[in-house]
C-alpha cells in the first residue's frame, strides 16, 4: 500500500464528514421542527456513546456489554448533586465521569482476568448488578420511580427552552469523543491496544503492560460514556433505572459501532447516521400497528453485517473511491 | 422462620430443575461448537409461543404437543445453524457474540410483531394441581420439569456414551482437529448438536408455558441465571450444569427469603462474579477452557 493511497483515503472520508458536520452546525439555527432537532440530538448522542464504547470494545477488543452502568452512574451522579447540593451539571458531569472511571477500573481489575465470551458475560453481570442496585437503593436513586430534574432554564443549570443548545452541546461531546478515538489511532496507548487486540501474548512478550493498557482504555471509555449519561439526564429531564442502567443502553453503542466499523474513529458516527434515522423512520411508519418492526430490522442488519461485513460499513465506504476512479493511480503497488 | 426452610429447599430444587432444563442444552452446544448462543433464551420463548399457539388454535395440550414443538425446533436449529451459526464457528468472537445477539433481537421483536406485548398463558385444570407433602406444597408442573430433566440427563448420557453420533459429538468437543482426522464429519456434528440443543429448548418451552406466562422478552428472565449456571458448572460440562442449576435455584429461593426478594438476582450475579474471579473454569470444567475461543 503506497503512502499516497493512505493519504487519499483519509482525506476523502474526512472531508465528507467535515462537510456534513459543518452543514449541520451552520444549518441548525434554521431548523425549527422539534422532531428533526430531536433526531439530530439522538444521532449525535448515540454517535458519542458508540465512540466511547469503541475505545474499549473496538480499539482494545474488550467487548463490554455493561456500559449501561457507566451511563447510569453519569446520569445519576450529576442529577443527585444537582438536586441535593444545587451543583451545576456542568461540574457534576465530571464528578459522575470520574466516579464511572473508578468503577470501571474496579470492574476491569476483576473482568480482565477473563477472556472472550467469559469477559462479555462478566460485564453483562456487572451491568445487571448496577441496574438492580439502582432500583433498590431508593434513598439515593429514588428507586424505580426515578428522579426528576426541576425545570429551571439557564446555562448554569444545563437546561434550555429550545432544543438548539442541546444540539451544540451534543456536537461538542461528539467532537471530544471523536478526538479521543483518533488519539487511539496515533498514540502509544493506541498501538499497545491494537497489539493486545490482535495477540495479547505477543504484545506482552514485547513488553506491553496489557493490564494497565486495558484498564486505561476501559477507564477512558467509562469516563466518556458517563458524560453522555449526564447529557441524557439534562436533555430528557427525568431518569429512572430502566432508561439509564438498562440492557438497551449497554447494547446499542456496541451495535452502532459494529455496523459502522469496529476500531475506527468514523465507524460509530457512520453507524449512528445510518441506523438511528432508519429506526426512527420505521418506528414512525410502522410503530403504531407493528411495534417491534424497527428492532427486528436491527437484528437482521446486525446479523448480516457481522457475517458478511465484519469490518463494518466504514470499510466499504473507505474502499469505494479507489475502486471507482483510483485504479490506475492508486494501485501502483500491491498491498 | 425455620419452619419455612423445607418449603424453601423444595422450591429451590424445583426452580433448579427449570434452570437445568435450559442450561443443559446451552452448555452442550457450547462444549461442541465453542459458540455461546445468546439467543438460547429466545429459543425457549419461541417454543413457548409455539406450544401456546398449538393449544389455542388446535386445542393440543402442551404435554402432548411437546413432540411437535421439539420437532419444529429441531428443524429451526438445523436452519439457523446453516444460515448463521456455521459461519461463526471459526470467526473472531465479536462475530460469534453479535451474530447470535442479532438473532436474539430478531426473535424477540418478531414475537412482539406477531403476538404483541401481552402476557399469555395456558391454564389447564390438572396443571394447577398442587401436591401437599406434610406442610410442603409442590406444584405438579414443576415436578414434571424435574422428572423430565432427569429423563433428558439419562437419555443424553446413554446417547453420548454408547451411540456413534454421540461419540462423534464427544470427540469433536474434545479436539475438533483430531476428530476430523479420524473421519468424523465435524460440520455435520455441529449442525446435529445445535439442532439437538434447539430441540431441548422446544421441550423446555412446552413445559414452561404451563408454569410461566409467555411474552416476547421472557427469554431474558431465563437466560441471565442460565449463563451464571453454565459458567458455574464449567462451560461445556452437562453434569456441571445440572449440579450448578440446583445450587443457583437454591441460592435464589433462599436469598429471596432471607435477604430480600428484590435482591435475589443481585445475589446470583455477585456469586457469578466471585466464581469468575476464583475459578473461571467452573466446578467441573477443565482448567484453561475459559480461554478457548480467544
Amino acid at each position: 500500500m503506497g503512502i499516497k493511497q493512505v493519504a487519499f483515503k483519509i482525506k476523502w472520508v474526512h472531508s465528507v464528514l467535515l462537510l456534513a458536520t459543518a452543514t449541520l452546525v451552520l444549518g441548525t439555527p434554521f431548523i425549527d421542527n422539534p422532531y428533526y432537532l430531536d433526531t439530530l440530538i439522538t444521532i449525535l448522542l448515540w454517535a458519542g456513546l458508540a465512540g466511547a464504547w469503541n475505545i474499549s470494545g473496538g480499539y482494545a477488543g474488550q467487548l463490554s456489554l455493561g456500559h449501561g452502568a457507566f451511563f447510569g452512574i453519569g446520569a445519576y451522579t450529576s442529577t443527585v448533586l444537582l438536586l441535593t447540593s444545587d451543583l451545576s451539571p456542568f461540574v457534576g458531569m465530571f464528578a459522575g465521569a470520574s466516579l464511572a472511571m473508578l468503577v470501571a477500573i474496579g470492574i476491569g481489575a476483576v473482568c480482565f482476568r477473563l477472556k472472550g465470551p467469559f469477559f462479555v458475560l462478566a460485564t453483562l453481570a456487572f451491568g445487571e448488578v448496577a441496574h438492580i442496585a439502582a432500583i433498590n437503593w431508593r434513598s439515593i436513586t429514588g428507586g424505580a420511580n426515578g428522579l426528576q430534574i426541576p425545570y429551571d432554564a439557564g446555562w448554569l443549570n444545563f437546561t434550555f427552552l429550545s432544543e438548539k443548545p442541546y444540539v451544540y452541546i451534543a456536537f461538542l461531546y461528539l467532537i471530544i469523543v471523536y478526538a479521543s478515538n483518533k488519539y487511539m489511532e496515533h498514540s502509544r496507548l493506541g498501538y499497545q491496544l491494537a497489539g493486545i487486540r490482535e495477540d495479547e501474548e505477543a504484545a506482552r512478550s514485547l513488553g506491553v503492560n496489557s493490564w494497565r493498557a486495558k484498564l486505561l482504555a476501559l477507564g477512558i471509555s467509562a469516563f466518556l460514556t458517563a458524560l453522555g449519561g449526564t447529557f441524557y439526564a439534562q436533555y430528557i429531564q427525568i431518569i429512572d433505572p430502566d432508561s439509564t442502567f438498562s440492557w438497551t443502553v449497554s447494547i446499542q453503542p456496541a451495535l452502532l459501532t459494529i455496523v459502522g466499523g469496529l476500531g475506527t474513529a468514523a465507524g460509530p458516527i457512520l453507524g449512528s447516521i445510518i441506523m438511528i434515522p432508519m429506526s426512527q423512520v420505521i418506528r414512525v411508519q410502522l410503530g403504531g400497528t407493528y411495534s417491534g418492526a424497527h428492532l427486528a430490522v436491527y437484528g437482521v442488519i446486525l446479523i448480516a453485517i457481522v457475517l458478511f461485513l465484519p469490518r463494518g460499513l466504514y470499510d466499504v465506504v473507505r474502499k469505494a473511491p479507489s475502486e471507482v476512479w483510483g485504479k490506475t493511480v492508486l494501485r501502483s503497488k500491491p498491498e | 422462620m425455620i419452619e419455612f426452610v423445607p418449603q424453601l429447599i423444595i422450591s429451590g430444587i424445583l426452580l433448579g430443575g427449570i434452570y437445568a432444563l435450559i442450561a443443559m442444552s446451552l452448555t452442550l452446544v457450547f462444549g461442541v461448537l465453542r459458540v455461546i448462543n445468546f439467543a438460547h433464551g429466545d429459543f425457549v420463548m419461541m417454543s413457548m409461543y409455539l406450544s401456546y399457539a398449538l393449544y389455542v388454535f388446535l386445542g393440543w395440550e402442551p404435554y402432548y404437543s411437546v413432540v411437535v414443538v421439539a420437532a419444529i425446533m429441531f428443524l429451526f436449529g438445523v436452519i439457523s445453524e446453516r444460515l448463521i451459526i456455521k459461519r461463526t464457528i471459526s470467526a473472531p468472537h465479536v462475530v460469534q457474540v453479535f451474530a447470535t445477539f442479532g438473532l436474539a433481537i430478531l426473535l424477540q421483536n418478531a414475537a412482539l410483531l406477531i403476538w404483541k406485548g401481552n402476557m399469555r398463558s395456558v391454564s389447564l385444570p390438572y396443571a394447577d394441581t398442587v401436591l401437599k407433602i406434610g406442610k410442603v406444597s409442590v406444584p405438579f408442573t414443576s415436578v414434571v420439569v424435574v422428572g423430565v430433566v432427569f429423563l433428558i440427563t439419562a437419555a443424553l448420557f446413554v446417547f453420548l456414551k454408547y451411540t456413534y453420533p454421540g461419540k462423534a459429538i464427544r470427540s469433536t468437543a474434545q479436539n475438533r482437529t483430531v476428530a476430523m482426522l479420524m473421519g468424523v464429519n465435524v460440520n455435520r456434528v455441529y449442525r446435529f448438536t445445535f439442532a439437538i440443543g434447539a430441540m431441548l429448548t422446544g421441550v423446555a418451552g412446552s413445559l414452561l408455558v404451563l408454569i410461566y406466562p409467555v411474552f416476547p422478552l421472557v427469554g431474558l428472565n431465563f437466560i441471565l441465571p442460565v449463563f451464571v449456571i453454565v459458567v458455574l458448572g464449567g462451560l461445556g460440562s452437562v453434569p456441571g450444569a445440572l449440579i450448578a442449576s440446583f445450587i443457583i435455584g437454591l441460592a435464589e429461593t433462599l436469598s429471596g427469603y432471607f435477604i430480600s426478594p428484590s435482591m435475589k438476582q443481585a445475589v446470583i450475579f455477585v456469586l457469578f462474579i466471585v466464581i469468575l474471579v476464583i475459578k473461571p473454569s467452573g466446578l467441573l470444567g477443565k482448567k484453561g477452557e475459559e480461554g478457548i475461543g480467544t
